[in-house]
């Protein structure tokens, strides 16, 4: 298999700051102050055992952990800023050094617009299979989490069957969302490494991970020590927020980032106090209410600031970035779609996100759609032909020759240098430029229609990275062990 | 020989490789073989598989663009032979025009190039053409078709003020009158009492064929032999 390469947004050396210096700075502090002052629930007696012993304060009559300032930072100072995410598939490795960002497929949708009769149906395992194989295919995507969910599956098993959907059928990296519980990342951590063909997730990481917290304020007991198991097997996690501003997060802009800037550095605080050099990463995909219906919106313009300021937060920390970009609220890919999408990716971009997350969910990400994953690559293509500016500054043509060889009133179509460079222009896939006779003639076909063509071809023809040998039978013993075990 | 000299010219000229193109066709010309069979088996019959291609997207317009400029370069070679034979046929006349106050000549031209392709001869009156001079060129040379292009909503009125024109000449009967360009519609194309419209070059070519009576299937038969 000839060696493939990732599609990149390429980053701008200063990228577009949303917040003033001093408002960053005031974020920064008034989450040091939430931690220290209100401090988050954390629902294990356990694990907040192990937060004070290692220097939280705690209020266990409101199993509450208050983080000095001195701890907060001495902990923030300890965490490694280091990201390095590997892939299966040689050449697929992730380079996040801020010089480029990377698409990633959305995840864990409860539904899914069926292929084939375009309705929405409860999601199972086969279409984490199918949107993991297209994303596998696709080279604007960089990273993958779980598309879809193996619902029919009980749930304690249900990450591990997804993570197996995924190994299947890419040799990107998987960035796992699901694993909750310690014993669940325990065994996510021998999966990946039997599909590895035992490589050092120290040395190679071809799996990262990310927790949640519960906004606002409050994190899970499984999901932290699932980030220490992670840690343990030197596996990569990060914390991700989202926070619904007025809702789950104060009405202000400010105060939802308040509220996600402190969730997410309690996290990598908590992380870091229980296992000291972690590798982790800042991850939010804060929204907003809609003052209407009640739902979550995902593509308005608080979203779009969201974005933009928890890039230059993370960056500001120096903490590699996931930022939630696409996703659109809207139940199909049409014209909302479209629109919040670009606006989402352009925000992503400017602003310097390393991990865009991602491609493909619709209905504010509660429904995947392979569809969607095809538009959205294409739209995220648009966005990396954009930043490539007027192109690599050692190759920039000013064509003065040409334009003097061809002169006034001519035409530049059939120059040699026409030909040469023609397939340098955008070659858009789903757009359409053709003419208005020939796009009726065609029965005005959509977007969505080419892209659900594409998305099932993708499936039938695209063949992944394999595993090792006997790999598959190996991963799926860890799967009927577990269920053994942690299955009535 | 001859025919994988034909293969040849058909592939070069498709791909617009110039030298290889010219080559072939001046080695059929000088081994003898029949200029009309170069013409249609060869270059008309490379031109209009380009032109199926473009329209399922296969190809880039440049490059159809480009083809057309080297058939062109071809054609010089075949011409003298095509002279030589004496009884060359003529293809039908078309005298094409952008309209008065308008410079924008690029489609115009494009169509002149693909009507060419498939045997028509061409006159080109050139852009920002006077009325009087479109209707002196049609008294002139009996076209089959006139051919108006016009880039701007400013502008597109004068492919009726042609039209009428011509109907005041009492020329009106005697030529076909296509209209084209970015604004132009099958509706202002019916509305102005024009008998062909075109949204692009490809099918400017197919709607000609059709106004002079040879349907797009024979030029399929005709050109597509190869296809």
């Amino acid at each position: 298999m000839a060696e493939r390469t990732i599609r990149t947004v390429k980053h701008r050396e200063h990228p577009l700051d949303i917040l003033t210096d001093d408002q960053l700075h005031r974020i920064q502090e008034a989450s040091l102050d939430v931690l220290e002052r209100t401090g988050i629930e954390v629902r294990s007696e356990v694990t907040l055992k192990e937060l004070g012993n290692a220097g939280a304060v705690i209020d266990e009559s409101t199993s509450r952990a208050m983080f000095p300032r001195s701890v907060s930072l001495e902990m923030l100072e300890l965490a490694p800023r280091d990201l390095p995410l590997s892939a299966r598939e040689p050449g697929m490795d992730l380079i996040l050094d801020g010089t480029r960002g990377y698409l990633g497929v959305d995840g864990n949708a409860a539904e899914v617009v069926d292929l084939e009769t375009d309705e929405r149906r409860a999601s199972n395992k086969d279409d984490c299979a199918t949107a993991t194989r297209i994303g596998d295919a696709l080279p604007q995507i960089g990273y993958i989490w779980q598309p879809a969910s193996a619902r029919e599956y009980p749930v304690p098993v249900e990450p591990l069957n997804n993570l197996q959907a995924n190994l299947l059928n890419t040799g990107k990296h998987i960035c796992m969302m699901t694993a909750v519980t310690p014993e669940q990342a325990r065994a996510v951590a021998e999966m990946v490494t039997i599909a590895g063909g035992g490589v050092s997730m120290h040395e190679k990481p071809i799996v990262s991970a990310f927790q949640c917290s519960v906004s606002p304020l409050v994190y899970d007991g499984g999901p932290l020590q699932a980030a220490v198991e992670f840690a343990k097997a030197d596996v990569p996690c990060g914390f991700m927020v989202m926070p619904i501003l007025a809702a789950t997060a104060p009405i202000s802009r400010a105060g939802t980032l308040v509220i996600s800037n402190s969730e997410i550095i309690a996290g990598i605080i908590a992380l870091q106090l229980l296992q000291p050099g972690a590798r982790t990463f800042y991850a939010s995909c804060a929204t907003t209410m809609d003052m209407r219906s009640g739902a979550a919106v995902c593509g308005g313009p608080e979203d779009i600031v969201f974005q933009m300021a928890n890039a230059q937060l993370a960056r500001a920390y120096g903490f590699k970035s996931m930022v939630g970009t696409f996703a659109s609220g809207s139940r199909t890919s049409d014209w909302q779609a479209g629109a919040e999408n670009s606006a989402s990716g352009f925000a992503s971009w400017v602003s310097g996100v390393d991990m865009f997350s991602g491609a493909g969910l619709l209905y504010a990400a509660r429904v995947f759609s392979h569809a969607q994953l095809v538009l959205d690559a294409e739209l995220f293509d648009m966005i990396a032909s954009t930043s490539e500016g007027v192109g690599d500054p050692q190759e920039i043509d000013y064509a003065v020759d040409q334009i003097d060889e061809v002169g006034p009133g001519n035409h530049f179509l059939d120059q040699e240098y026409t030909l040469e460079h023609m397939y340098d222009v955008w070659p858009t896939e789903m757009f359409s430029h053709a003419s208005w006779e020939d796009w009726e003639a065609a029965g005005r076909p959509i977007p969505k229609a080419k892209a659900t063509e594409k998305a099932k071809h993708l499936i039938e023809t695209h063949e992944p990275y394999p595993l090792p040998d006997g790999a598959e039978a190996a991963i799926q013993k860890v799967i009927d062990d577990f269920e053994k075990e942690y299955v009535q | 020989m001859s025919e994988e000299l034909i293969e040849q010219l058909r592939v070069n000229l498709m791909a617009a490789n110039k030298e290889p193109a010219l080559e072939a066709t001046q080695g059929l010309v000088d081994g003898g073989v029949d200029p009309v069979v170069i013409l249609e088996d060869g270059m008309a019959a490379a031109m209009f598989e380009l032109g199926e291609r473009w329209k399922r997207g296969e190809v880039f317009l440049p490059e159809v663009v480009a083809s057309a400029t080297l058939f062109k370069k071809c054609n010089e070679i075949v011409e003298p032979a095509l002279l030589a034979k004496g009884g060359a046929q003529k293809g039908e006349l078309v005298v094409t025009a952008t309209v008065k106050g308008d410079l924008h000549d690029l489609g115009k031209n494009m169509v002149g190039a693909m009507l060419k392709t498939v045997g028509f001869q061409v006159h080109d009156l050139g852009k920002d053409v006077p009325v009087d001079k479109i209707i002196a060129a049609v008294q002139e040379m009996q076209p089959a078709i006139v051919g108006l292009s016009a880039l701007l909503t400013t502008t597109v009125p004068q492919q009726k003020v042609v039209i009428e024109a011509l109907e005041a000449a009492g020329l009106r009967d005697q030529v076909k009158v296509m209209v084209g360009g970015a604004p132009v519609t099958e509706e202002w194309a019916t509305s102005i009492g024009a008998d062909g419209f075109a949204p692009d070059a490809p099918e400017a070519v197919q709607k000609a064929l059709e106004l002079v009576g040879r349907s797009t299937k024979e030029a399929e038969v005709v050109l597509g032999s190869t296809a």
